[in-house]
């Protein structure tokens, strides 16, 4: 069996996930930079992440969560999940009271960061995904394992698994995917083609 | 075209012969890249699938000033494979059906279609151009019997269509993993390929021919 794990934020959604919080409530500049610096693979994911939670762990949890519930999607690549519901998987390294509500949208299991909440506010982080710990998880139980992603933070991922496809549909993917990547695609029709192909 | 074919473009190559140090596609014929000319030439192809090594970023930005829709398969290995390599890489997840194209080849835009659209497996070859090439021999029917380094009917251009199923890996030359496979059904063609200096001028007149 095949199981496809998708990364979230730019490779679902339209737009990172973390300056469309920031936007809202007007803390862009800050997020703006950090975020690209990150995806570029120039902060640690980790330590980009903590600092980046510490900046926006004061708002509103459940606004942010309705926030993201809005996100834009790629149609087709939300068609192909839908689809294969049972076959897909999300990885992300975002907050899970964030988008729970994004991804009851969405629909298939999901894996993400975790923290404990108190007041509608983030208390403490408790998890931060590693990916590639998902892709060995779904390894180790004998799937052939797709990996579809973007960021700095999903190259460990991509190089464990059985094919890595390199979403370019929101941004240029980052040096270290494209070193591990078996395919790079920039369309949205292209990426579902070769998904299908890959049953 | 038929149905679940795809069409594997390999421009992975370091282009040594030509010693310029840049991969051949992005070396300029007529006024615009060579993989300009090509990506006109497969416009029609769905399923296009460019398989990328030496500059691969360089070469991605070019097709991105053309076209989005292609799938870029990474032959990492580049400088130590060869062409069967990329041919593998690029069919393994792709359609039922692989079309085979180097890069540095240039078909006559009327002959495209017998490249991308005739009956089952099929291997093309054109008319003698070079001394340094891998030769055909065929039948009385045009049907390749064997490929040969010396000597023989017509010159291997490089396309060919076959089903994937019957690639397997291999470090070495596309023509080495057909072997296999011959006789197989040959398709005649106009066209050029581009190792050295003085192919890329016969490719520069050959383009400017089919311009007039």
């Amino acid at each position: 069996m095949t199981k496809f794990i998708f990364d979230l934020d730019g490779t679902i959604t339209r737009s990172e996930t973390l300056p469309l919080i920031a936007s809202r409530f007007n803390i862009r500049d800050e997020i703006a930079v950090m975020t690209r610096e990150t995806i570029n693979g120039n902060i640690p994911f980790v330590e980009s992440f903590i600092k980046r939670v510490h900046i926006l762990g004061n708002l509103p949890v459940d606004e942010i969560s309705y926030l993201l519930a809005e996100a834009n999607l790629y149609p087709r690549v939300i068609d192909f999940i839908e689809k294969n519901k049972e076959d897909c998987v999300i990885a992300t390294g975002n907050l899970m009271c964030w988008v729970d509500k994004l991804l009851n949208r969405i629909g298939c299991r999901c894996h993400a960061s975790e923290c404990t909440v108190e007041d509608n506010k983030v208390k403490k982080l408790t998890h931060i995904l590693q990916k590639e710990n998902i892709v060995r998880e779904y390894r180790n139980t004998g799937e052939k394992v797709v990996f579809i992603g973007e960021g700095n933070n999903d190259s460990e991922a991509m190089r464990l698994a059985d094919v890595s496809i390199a979403s370019g549909l929101t941004h240029y993917p980052a040096k270290s995917v494209l070193s591990v990547a078996d395919y790079l695609i920039f369309d949205e029709g292209a990426l579902c083609r070769q998904l299908d192909r890959l049953f | 075209m038929p149905p679940a074919r795809s069409v594997v473009l390999s421009c992975a190559g370091t282009g040594s012969r030509l010693g310029l140090a840049q991969t051949k596609v992005l070396i300029e014929i007529d006024g615009k890249s060579l993989m300009a000319w090509q990506l006109e030439l497969l416009k029609d192809v769905e399923d296009l699938r460019i398989v990328v090594g030496y500059q691969a970023d360089a070469v991605v930005k070019e097709v991105l000033n053309y076209r989005k829709d292609v799938t870029f398969v990474y032959n990492h290995n580049y400088f130590n494979t060869k062409t069967g390599t990329s041919f593998y890489l690029g069919a393994k997840d792709g359609n039922d059906y692989a079309i085979g194209w180097d890069g540095d080849l240039i078909v006559h835009p009327d002959d495209i279609d017998k490249c991308l659209n005739s009956k089952g497996e099929y291997i093309v070859y054109s008319d003698r151009m070079s001394d340094e090439a891998v030769f055909v021999r065929t039948d009385e029917n045009g049907d390749v019997l064997s490929f040969s380094r010396e000597d023989g009917d017509y010159e291997w251009t490089g396309p060919v269509c076959i089903k994937k199923d019957k690639l397997k890996y291999t470090s070495g030359n596309v023509f080495n993993m057909l072997e296999g496979h011959l006789p197989m059904k040959g398709v005649k063609v106009r066209a050029q390929d581009i190792d050295t200096y003085d192919d890329y001028q016969k490719a520069v007149e050959f383009i400017r021919s089919w311009k007039k």
